[in-house]
């Protein structure tokens, strides 16, 4: 390709031309600063291209059957029965849209963060603890654990994160949460991996008391041992 | 546990972008559930699945997104009217979304919670390629069907302009240029985009 031949440099760019043919679009590009610009024009035009899956050229129904429409078909039929029906009223649904972006954008303001409402159809969820929560972190002077508490309120229940190093690779581990009454609640257990017990690991789980009532959060091993404890 | 499914499930209710999603030309009324529900099926029910099943890899989890992206089209369907990018794009995007929430969710359920520093989140942030997915689709649905085609062999599809030639029936040279042309026309059409974003 010793003159231009742009129609070559979109196959090029695609990477779909044969060796023979590629080694002479490159001995020519390597002279022609036209031809160069011209493919990283092209390039940028694959870039975008990769933005897309290639499923997306993929047509008809799913292969199979229809079991999975059916289950589909059910659950909007049983969302639909449920008050309020998102979309019986347009209007209604619209202002229960509303009420949903209002909470979002108070719970963004409580955090202190900014969620760009309305960017992504499907907004990221957030990291951030929920507005209300209480944090504590504590070293437990015996065993040396040291365990950073999160608990955030739920309706009628709490959710308890545990942010805990310090702990022995083997160790079989107990998360319990009790409440102010002095009744224990299991939040779940786990056996500590030998990263977890270099790094430090997160465990959660959700347990039945209201954060108000939350007494106090400690790791117990299967054995009884107290690990870490700290009052809420 | 899986509690992070029900507490995110508030999200699900946040407002599409007014105008995010084009209308299908035969779109049903949006209060008859059924018939939307179908028509997308049918329409975009083999690519989600596709996708879906080679994000997560597993079959089962990938009909699970497929059943959450067409209940929460359903759920967007009085919004889903009228503006920019398909709503195959859409329908993507939304699955993807839902693959990238479950693997969030999944980090903070306790069986793995030991690798939860080794493992990331699959992904950070999609904002930027939500758009992106369905803007390149929308210019995608504007460019003409050879040159659409075309751009799917050989890019999409990863044939050489040999077997493109052959699938399409038209000669290597034919196919050296409407993809060259394929790729200028993709570029007019989102530079007009911007054009008329910036206006």
């Amino acid at each position: 390709m010793s003159e231009h031949d742009r129609t070559q440099l979109g196959a090029y760019a695609l990477g779909a031309l044969e060796p023979g043919e590629a080694e002479a679009v490159d001995e020519h590009l390597a002279t022609c600063e036209e031809c160069r610009a011209e493919l990283a024009e092209l390039n940028e035009m694959k870039d975008f291209l990769g933005e897309v899956p290639p499923e997306a050229f993929l047509e008809g129904p799913p292969e199979g059957g229809d079991l999975l429409l059916q289950r589909t078909l059910r659950e909007v039929r049983e969302l639909e029965a449920e008050p309020p029906v998102p979309v019986a009223a347009k209007r209604r649904s619209r202002s229960r849209w509303l009420l949903v972006a209002a909470a979002l954008v108070v719970v963004a303001g409580a955090l202190g963060g900014g969620i760009a409402i309305g960017r992504s159809t499907a907004p990221e969820a957030s990291n951030a603890p929920t507005a209300g929560s209480k944090q504590v972190t504590t070293t437990d002077t015996a065993s040396g654990a040291t365990m950073a508490t999160t608990v955030e309120p739920r309706t009628g229940w709490s959710w308890v994160q545990v942010h805990v190093s310090g702990l022995k690779a083997g160790d079989q581990c107990v998360l319990l949460v009790t409440d102010k009454t002095g009744k224990s609640w299991t939040a779940g257990s786990w056996v500590v991996s030998e990263k977890a017990a270099k790094n430090g690991s997160t465990f959660a789980g959700g347990v039945l008391i209201p954060l108000d009532q939350v007494g106090t959060v400690e790791i117990r091993t299967v054995q009884g041992q107290q690990v870490v404890k700290t009052a809420i | 546990m899986a509690v992070t499914e029900s507490t995110s499930a508030a999200l699900v209710w946040a407002p599409a972008d007014p105008g995010i999603v084009r209308s299908v030309g035969d779109t049903p009324a949006p209060h008859d559930a059924e018939t939307l529900i179908r028509t997308l099926y049918a329409e975009h029910g083999r690519s989600l699945l596709a996708y879906a099943t080679r994000l997560t890899g597993d079959r089962a989890a990938a009909e699970d997104v497929v059943q959450e992206t067409l209940v929460r089209a359903w759920k967007h369907a009085a919004d889903l009217t009228t503006g920019k990018g398909s709503v195959r794009g859409w329908l993507l995007t939304v699955a993807r979304n839902i693959v990238t929430d479950r693997a969030r969710a999944r980090a903070v359920r306790p069986a793995e919670v030991a690798d939860v520093l080794d493992k990331p989140p699959v992904s950070v942030d999609h904002s930027e390629s939500v758009v992106n997915t369905m803007v390149v689709m929308d210019a995608l649905d504007k460019v003409s069907p050879e040159h659409r085609e075309v751009l799917v062999q050989l890019y999409y599809r990863g044939r050489s302009v040999a077997e493109a030639a052959k699938e399409l029936g038209v000669p290597p040279g034919t196919v050296k240029s409407r993809s060259y042309y394929a790729l200028r026309a993709l570029r007019a059409v989102l530079a007009g985009q911007e054009a008329e974003v910036s206006r």
